[in-house]
């Protein structure tokens, strides 16, 4: 089966700093594959070129066979088919809680209010926020919020959901509502690329782990491997100062 | 020597017709250059996001001259001096028509868009790039974001100042006196000249510029409040 998301050599550069160095990966249909990793890792940097929220400059990206990063692609239709929860929710402000999730699905997807208001309170309730569809962003927790931005993601109906970091803004009491909500995405066999330092969620999630350090995938495994048994040094430190916490 | 108070013969007669229309002037005069001043700021504030370098110092000068030159000054430029720059027979054309009051709202216009627009781009400038972000990545190219998401906050952020600056402008429609706009300051001291009335005919057009700038700080408060209420934490 051809993969959904291709990585061909991709290299990015912050001026003279080389934040991605050859990354070559696929995510398939259906895979769920958490990236992890130390901070500075470029974790956050390889995810945000897939919707080309980052700039690559060289390889080649593919989604759906579309070349992301070609200068022909039509980058709002592909971004409007990749999910992306932000670590820092990035709800509008001024915006209810139901007309964040309706936004998109109408004004770029032309879908009927009526139809999109339904759609949104079926999602608000699948992410246990229906009761505050009337609320403002402000008026929530950042749990909350953060579901309320998975919401607003899957209006669109994306093949693909990312999440960068979804649950490093939260607090600790608030992180297992929103893992859950990824839990169930990932049961219903949604495609998912999550960076996230969420250790256990990546071993019970996870069907691949993509370790990086210093913008290079340094190892790809499956959680029982890379949790017992990796085979890159680096990686290996990394699962034995997990373990001496 | 007229003696004692008594607004009577301002309140009454043709003397309160002509105070009348000159309060009709003043709100007219203030709604057009209100028009013309935020669409033009709306249109500064999208010239200078292009982010090109010349654009970005031609809105800057722009600005500089509106808000470092009396806007006396830049109405009689326009009323006095941009008419001398155009052919003869289109001046002579123009003489024909009463040309103060269109003057007077493009100077005042032209002037209040310069404050507007940096209301507008302070307003913009305090929202978090994670705004544009979310609103990309959900589809929205650049239009869509800016009409939806961006502006909106924009506005928001800014209203305090640009009920100020709406004010000011109100009051700076008073200036056209000097170009020959029969506004309310002017029919104010031709009243005045004709009743011999001072305090009372200025007390009149005190208090109706009061009134107006009161009812204008009133509607800001309130649509103010009404965002607040969306935003309560």
């Amino acid at each position: 089966m051809k993969p959904m998301i291709t990585f061909s050599n991709i290299d990015k550069w912050y001026g003279e700093y080389r934040a991605l160095t050859t990354i070559n990966a696929e995510i398939s249909k259906g895979e769920v594959v958490v990236v992890c990793g130390p901070s500075g890792s470029g974790k956050s940097t390889l995810i945000r070129t897939v919707n080309r929220l980052e700039a690559i400059q060289g390889g080649q990206i593919l989604f759906e066979g579309h070349d992301i990063h070609g200068t022909d692609a039509n980058v709002n239709r592909l971004r409007s088919r990749i999910g992306f929860v932000f670590q820092s929710f990035n709800l509008f402000p001024h915006l209810s809680v139901l007309d964040n999730v309706v936004l998109s699905p109408t004004k770029v997807k032309g879908i009927k209010g009526s139809a999109a208001k339904k759609q949104a309170m079926e999602l608000l309730d699948r992410v246990g926020m229906a009761h505050k569809a009337g609320a403002y962003p402000g008026q929530l927790s950042g749990g909350q919020q953060q579901r309320v931005a998975i919401a607003r993601a899957l209006a669109m109906e994306p093949p693909v959901m990312l999440f960068d970091e979804p649950t490093s803004a939260l607090d600790p009491e608030m992180v297992g509502e929103v893992l859950s909500v990824m839990r169930g995405l990932a049961k219903e066999g949604m495609t998912m690329m999550c960076v996230t330092h969420e250790m256990n969620f990546a071993r019970e999630v996870a069907d691949t782990i993509w370790f990086m350090d210093a913008g290079q995938i340094l190892e790809k495994a499956t959680p029982e491997v890379f949790f017992s048994e990796p085979s890159h040094p680096r990686a290996q430190r990394f699962i034995s100062d997990l373990r001496s916490h | 020597m007229i003696k004692g108070f008594d607004l009577g013969p301002i309140l009454t007669g043709e003397y309160a017709a002509l105070m009348l229309q000159g309060a009709l002037l003043t709100l007219k005069l203030m709604l057009f250059a209100w028009l013309l001043a935020m669409s033009l700021a709306f249109l500064l504030v999208v010239v200078r996001l292009t982010h090109n370098k010349l654009a970005e110092h031609l809105v800057a000068a722009y600005v500089a001259y509106h808000r470092n030159v009396p806007t006396l000054v830049q109405l009689m430029l326009w009323y006095f001096g941009v008419p001398t720059l155009l052919p003869e027979s289109t001046q002579l054309w123009l003489a024909d028509f009463s040309t103060e009051f269109i003057f007077a709202v493009i100077a005042l216009g032209l002037c209040q868009a310069a404050y507007f627009a940096e209301d507008l781009r302070a307003g913009l400038r305090a929202i978090p790039d994670g705004q544009t972000e979310a609103s990309r990545a959900l589809g929205m190219g650049y239009v869509r974001s800016m009409r939806y998401v961006i502006l909106p906050q924009g506005v928001r952020n800014s209203l305090p100042s640009l009920i100020n600056h709406t004010v000011l402008l109100f009051k700076n429609t008073s200036l056209a006196m000097a170009i020959g706009v029969v506004e309310l300051t002017y029919a104010t001291r031709e009243v005045e000249n004709y009743t011999f009335r001072t305090f009372e005919s200025y007390l009149v057009a005190t208090v109706g510029y009061l009134a107006v700038s009161l009812v204008l700080m009133g509607i800001g408060a309130l649509i103010a409040r009404r965002f607040d209420l969306a935003r309560a934490r």
